[in-house]
C-alpha cells in the first residue's frame, strides 16, 4: 500500500528529535492557555498560530498539531472542574462532568474525557488517513434538505437536556432559537431583532452565551448561596485514577462517541456540537445506570468528549480535501495552511504528499504526547478546586471576560456577557436548563438556513424533503422519535410534573 | 494556580524567543494602528496583517499594530473608525467593495466617502462556474440557460448583496432577465458554496477565483469567465468583457485614512504607503498569497471609490436589498 | 427541589408568561417590520413568526402552570453578594467604555469578586487582581499580540 509507506514517511519526519520537541511545546502551551475559562479551543489556536510562523513547514504544523489537540484538551478540563465550558462543543461535557467533579469525582471525569479523546483522535486519524478522500464524495452530496432531516433528529434528542421538566425546557429552547434569530439573516441580508445596534447586526455568539450562561451565572449562583449554605467543592473523594467500573463503563461510549463524531465532523456542515448532543442522548439511553444522569454519570463525559475529538478530527477531512474550513478552529488552521503558501484542496494530497502525511502523523505523535502528558496533570488540574473559592471566581470571571474582549473588544459584546450571566443565574434560580438555550442557539440558524435554502432551491415546493431518498429516511426517524414517546407517556409526563 | 503560571511563563518565554528577530527598527518614526474591519482570518486581515509586515520591514513606519474590529460586514468597524480616526496622523483602515456593499444594505450612518483613501492595493478577480456534469460549456450557454427560465438557474455564492450577489445579478441583467427575479442562494463564503457546487445542487456559482483554483484546475469546476477587466496570467477562463459582456467586477481592497487628515499627515501616510507598495517584498507577498496587485494612488482611488459606491448602490436597489 | 408546597399562585412562573408574551410581541413587530423579501421560498420574517408562535404556546403554558400547586421553594439569596458581582462587572464594563483599560478594568473585577465571597481584604485582593491582570496583559498583549483595550497604564508598557 502507497499509503503506508507515506505515512511511514510521515512518522520518520514527525519522530526527529527537533519535532518531538516542538510537539511537546505545542501540547504544553496548547492545554496551558486552553485550560484557562471562557478560552476555547479557536481563540487558543488564532493566539497561538503567530508563535509557529517563526519555524519551518513542518515545525510549525507539528507545533500546531500539539497546540490543536492541547487547547482541545484544555477546554474540557474547565467545562468538567468549573462547569465553564470555553466552548459549545464542550457544553455537554459539563453537564455531568462538573456533576462528577463536585462529588469529589473530577479526576476520574478528566481521565475518561482524555483517554476518550485519546482513543477517538487515534481512530478518527487513521480514518481521516484512509477515508477522506471518499468521504469528501459522500459529504459534498449532503443538501440543504439533507442537512435540515440532520437538524429535525438533532433538535428532537435535545429533549434529553431538557431535566425534569419539558415546559422549561422548551422555554430555555426557545430563548435559544430566539437569540439565534438576531442579525443579518444570511439568505436575504434583512436585519432580524438587532433593534438599531449595529454589533447585533452579526448575531449573537455562541461563546458568549455559553460563557455568560455557564461561567458567570454560576458565579452568580454560588456567591447567592454563600452565605446560606456555603458549598465547598470536594477537590478528591475516593481514588483520583478511574475505576474497573469507571473502565468497563467508559470505553463503549468513547467508540460509539467516535463513530458519530467523526462522520458528522466530516460533512461541510457538520460542526461539532451536534456529535455530542446525539452522543450524550443515546448513552443516557443505553447506560445501565441511566438514573445517574443528571448527577454525574461517566458515560455522559466519556461519550460527547470522542464524538466531539473525533469530530474535529473529522473537520480536516473538507479542510485538506476542499479546502473547506467548518469551524473556527478549522478557518484558523487553514490560514496557517496558507502562510506557507499551501492551498488545501483536491490536490492538496497530490502535490503536497509529504506535508499531509507530516501533519497525520504529527496528530498521531501529539495526541500520544497530550495522554503522557495530562494524565500525570490530572491531579494538579484538581487541585485548582482547592484554591480558596473568592480567587477562584474572581479569576473565573477576569479570565471569562478577557476572553470575551479578546475575540470582539466592544462594550456591547460585554454587556451581552453580563446580562447572560443574569439571565443563567435567573434561570438557575428558577429551575430551567441551561444547556437547552445554548443548543437551541447552535441549531436555529443551521435549521432555519437549511429549511429556507431547500424551499428556494425547490422554489418553494416543501415535497423536496420527502423527494430525496436520504432526507425522507431523516425526517422520519426524527418525527418517529418525536412522536412515539410523546403517545406514550409524554402527556402524563408533562402532567404529572406540573401536578 | 502557581504551576499553571509556570506554563504561562513558559509559554512567554517560548513565544520571545521565536518573536526575536521578526522586528527590525526603522528610521522613519512612524507608528501605526491599523483596523481590520474584520474578525482574524478574513481577507481584510489577511490585507491588514500583510500591510503590517511589509511596512515594518520596508521601514516604511517604526510599529505598526493591528485592531480587529468584526461586526457587519466591516460597518462596525468603520463606525468606530470615523469616530476615532478623525484628523488623526497614525491611524488607517483597510477595506473593500464588501464594505461598499453593506454600508448600503445594513443602512449604515456612515460609508467610504467619509474617510480619506489612501491607495487601492488589490484586486481579485471572481470567478464563475459550473458543475464538471453541467451541460452549460460557455457563458453563452450559461445566459440562454438564464434566460430560458431565470428561477430555475440557481445561483449560489457568497453572503446576501456581496460581490459575488451582485456579479449574480449584472449577469442575469446581461442576460435579458430582471436582475430582481435572481434565484441565488447564499452561503456564510465560498467553502460552503464550493460544497453545494461540488454537490451539482446549483446551476452556477461565484466566489473570488483563489478560493476554488484547487477545484478549477483538478476539473472538479469547469470556470466560465472571470470577473477582471484583462485577462490574468496563470488562468484560462477569460474575462467577461473579452467574451462579448459588458461587465467588470473586482474585489478590491484599499487603504484609508481617517476623516479630515490632511497636509502634512496625509502626505507622510501617502509616502510611507508608497514606500510599502513598490517594495519588492510587498510584491513578492501578492504573489505568495496569489493577490492580483490593483494599485491605484490616493487622487485616483478617490474618484474610483466614489463611482463604485454609485455602481453599488444601484445594483443593490435592483436586486431589492436597498432603497 | 424540596417537597415544600404552596397554595398561592405560583408568581415566578406568572412573570415568566408575561416575559414570554412581551418576546411574542417584539419578535412579531420586528418580522412585520421587515422590508427584504425572499423571491423564492420563504422569507426571513417566516422564522421570526415560527419563534412569536412558539412563545406564545411557551407563555400559555407557564399561565396554566402558574395556577397549579407547584412544588418549588423560593430558595433564600444572598442579594448583597449578587450586587457586589454586578458591581464588579460594571467596573470591568466601565473601565473600558470610559477608556480605563484592560488592567484597570480586570483589578476590580477580581477585587469586587473576591468581595462577593466574603473576602475582607479588599486591598490585598486588589494587589493580586492587579498582578493577575498585567501578567495577563503582558502575556496576551505583548507575546500573542492581541489588542486588549489599552488605557494610560496599559501604554506604560
Amino acid at each position: 500500500m502507497e499509503s503506508f509507506a507515506l505515512l511511514f514517511d510521515g512518522f520518520s519526519l514527525a519522530t526527529q528529535p527537533a519535532n518531538l520537541v516542538y510537539a511537546a511545546i505545542g501540547v504544553i502551551i496548547g492545554t496551558a492557555v486552553g485550560v484557562l475559562p471562557g478560552i476555547g479551543p479557536a481563540l487558543t489556536v488564532a493566539l497561538l498560530l503567530p508563535v509557529t510562523f517563526k519555524l519551518d513547514p513542518g515545525g510549525s504544523i507539528i507545533m500546531f498539531a500539539g497546540i490543536y489537540y492541547g487547547g482541545m484538551y484544555g477546554g474540557s478540563t474547565t467545562a468538567i472542574l468549573l462547569n465553564t465550558p470555553g466552548e459549545s462543543a464542550s457544553v455537554v461535557t459539563a453537564l455531568e462532568g462538573n456533576r462528577m467533579a463536585r462529588s469529589g469525582r473530577g479526576g476520574p471525569a478528566l481521565a475518561t474525557a482524555a483517554i476518550g479523546s485519546f482513543v477517538a483522535a487515534l481512530i478518527a486519524t487513521i480514518a481521516l488517513a484512509f477515508l477522506a478522500p471518499l468521504l469528501v464524495k459522500i459529504a459534498v452530496k449532503f443538501a440543504p434538505w439533507d442537512y435540515f432531516g440532520l437538524m429535525l433528529i438533532a433538535f428532537v434528542t435535545v429533549s434529553a437536556t431538557f431535566g425534569s421538566s419539558p415546559l422549561r425546557g422548551l422555554t430555555s429552547l426557545a430563548f435559544g432559537l430566539w437569540l439565534g434569530l438576531m442579525g443579518i439573516d444570511q439568505l436575504t441580508g434583512q436585519a432580524r431583532l438587532t433593534f438599531g445596534v449595529p454589533e447585533l447586526l452579526d448575531g449573537i455568539e455562541v461563546t458568549t452565551l455559553a460563557v455568560g450562561l455557564f461561567a458567570i451565572g454560576e458565579a452568580l449562583v454560588v456567591a447567592s448561596r454563600h452565605l446560606y449554605k456555603p458549598e465547598k467543592p470536594i477537590p478528591i473523594k475516593g481514588s483520583i485514577w478511574m475505576s474497573m467500573e469507571d473502565w468497563a463503563r467508559s470505553w463503549k461510549p468513547w467508540l460509539r462517541g467516535t463513530a458519530i463524531g467523526f462522520p458528522i465532523g466530516a460533512l461541510p456542515a457538520g460542526g461539532a456540537e451536534i456529535p455530542t448532543f446525539l452522543s450524550y442522548n443515546i448513552e443516557r439511553k443505553l447506560s445501565r445506570k441511566s438514573e445517574e444522569f443528571g448527577s454525574g454519570a461517566i458515560e455522559g463525559v466519556a461519550g460527547p468528549e470522542a464524538a466531539n475529538n473525533a469530530s474535529a478530527a473529522g473537520t480536516l477531512v473538507p479542510l485538506l480535501t476542499l479546502g473547506l474550513p467548518t469551524s473556527a478552529t478549522a478557518a484558523v488552521m487553514l490560514a496557517g495552511f496558507q502562510q506557507y503558501n499551501i492551498q488545501p484542496g483536491p490536490l492538496l494530497f497530490a502535490q503536497h504528499a509529504d506535508l499531509v502525511w507530516g501533519l497525520v502523523a504529527s496528530l498521531f505523535i501529539a495526541n500520544v504526547m497530550l495522554l503522557v502528558l495530562n494524565l500525570p496533570l490530572i491531579g494538579l488540574w484538581v487541585r485548582l478546586l482547592a484554591i480558596p473559592l473568592p480567587w477562584l471566581y474572581a479569576g473565573i470571571l477576569v479570565f471569562a471576560s478577557m476572553g470575551t474582549i479578546a475575540a470582539n473588544p466592544s462594550v456591547v459584546e460585554l454587556l451581552l456577557l453580563t446580562g447572560f450571566g443574569v439571565v443563567g443565574f435567573l434561570m438557575r434560580r428558577y429551575d430551567y436548563p441551561i444547556a437547552p438555550a445554548v443548543v437551541g442557539l447552535i441549531l436555529g440558524p443551521l435549521a432555519d438556513n437549511a429549511l429556507r435554502r431547500s424551499l428556494q432551491m425547490s422554489l418553494g415546493d416543501p415535497m423536496v424533503f420527502l423527494q430525496h431518498p436520504s432526507s425522507a429516511i431523516m425526517t422520519g426517524i426524527a418525527s418517529i422519535a418525536l412522536v412515539a414517546p410523546f403517545i406514550f407517556k409524554g402527556l402524563s409526563r408533562f402532567q404529572q410534573d406540573e401536578d | 494556580m502557581r504551576n499553571f503560571f509556570r506554563h504561562g511563563l513558559m509559554a512567554a518565554i517560548i513565544g520571545s524567543s521565536l518573536a526575536a528577530g521578526a522586528i527590525s527598527v526603522s528610521a522613519q518614526g512612524l507608528e501605526l494602528t491599523i483596523t481590520a474591519p474584520a474578525g482574524a482570518g478574513g481577507g481584510w486581515d489577511a490585507a491588514s496583517r500583510s500591510l503590517q509586515e511589509v511596512m515594518m520591514a520596508t521601514g516604511a513606519a517604526k510599529s505598526v499594530q493591528v485592531v480587529n474590529v468584526p461586526g457587519a460586514g466591516g460597518t462596525v468597524g468603520l463606525a468606530q473608525f470615523v469616530g476615532s480616526a478623525k484628523s488623526s496622523p497614525d491611524q488607517l483602515l483597510v477595506a473593500g467593495i464588501t464594505l461598499v456593499g453593506a454600508s448600503i444594505s445594513n443602512k449604515s450612518p456612515v460609508d467610504l466617502t467619509q474617510v480619506t483613501p489612501l491607495a487601492r492595493l488589490t484586486g481579485d478577480p471572481l470567478v464563475i462556474v459550473v458543475p464538471k456534469d453541467s451541460p452549460i460549456q460557455t457563458i453563452d450557454e450559461l445566459l440562454k440557460t438564464i434566460k430560458s427560465d431565470v428561477a430555475k438557474a440557481i445561483w449560489v455564492g457568497g453572503s446576501a448583496g456581496g460581490a459575488d450577489h451582485i456579479l449574480a445579478a449584472l449577469v442575469t441583467q446581461a442576460a435579458g432577465e430582471d436582475p430582481s427575479k435572481i434565484n441565488y442562494v447564499a452561503y456564510s463564503g465560498g467553502g460552503e458554496a464550493l460544497a453545494a457546487m461540488l454537490g451539482g445542487q446549483a446551476t452556477a456559482g461565484i466566489s473570488g477565483y483563489g478560493e476554488w483554483q484547487g477545484q478549477i484546475e483538478s476539473g472538479d469546476l469547469r470556470a466560465l469567465a472571470i470577473s477582471y477587466p484583462e485577462p490574468i496570467e496563470g488562468i484560462e477562463a477569460k474575462p467577461l468583457k473579452a467574451q462579448g459582456l459588458d461587465i467588470e467586477l473586482v474585489n478590491w481592497r484599499g487603504v484609508f485614512a481617517g476623516p479630515g487628515v490632511e497636509g502634512a499627515d496625509l502626505e507622510a501616510l501617502k509616502a510611507s504607503i508608497e514606500k510599502t507598495v513598490t517594495s519588492d517584498r510587498w510584491k513578492e507577498l501578492l504573489k505568495a498569497r496569489g493577490w492580483t496587485d490593483y494599485y491605484a494612488p490616493s487622487d485616483e482611488f478617490k474618484t474610483f471609490v466614489a463611482s463604485e459606491t454609485d455602481r453599488v448602490q444601484g445594483i443593490l436597489k435592483s436586486i431589492g436589498l436597498a432603497d | 427541589m424540596s417537597g415544600k408546597t404552596l397554595h398561592t399562585p405560583n408568581r415566578p412562573a406568572a412573570v415568566v408568561a408575561v416575559i414570554l408574551f412581551a418576546i411574542a410581541f417584539i419578535t412579531y413587530w420586528d418580522a412585520s417590520a421587515m422590508t427584504v423579501r425572499a423571491s423564492y421560498g420563504m422569507g426571513a420574517n417566516a422564522t421570526s413568526y415560527f419563534v412569536a408562535v412558539l412563545f406564545v404556546a411557551l407563555g400559555v403554558g407557564h399561565l396554566v402552570s402558574a395556577f397549579k400547586p407547584f412544588d418549588l421553594e423560593a430558595e433564600a439569596s444572598d442579594w448583597k453578594a449578587i450586587g457586589w458581582i454586578g458591581l464588579a462587572l460594571a467596573s470591568l464594563i466601565g473601565s473600558i467604555w470610559l477608556g480605563g483599560g484592560f488592567i484597570v478594568g480586570s483589578t476590580l473585577l477580581f477585587a469586587f469578586t473576591a468581595r462577593a465571597f466574603g473576602r475582607r481584604a479588599l486591598l490585598a485582593d486588589i494587589c493580586i487582581g492587579a498582578v493577575l491582570a498585567i501578567l495577563i496583559f503582558l502575556l496576551f498583549n505583548k507575546l500573542l499580540t492581541l489588542a486588549l483595550p489599552q488605557g494610560p497604564l496599559e501604554r506604560l508598557f
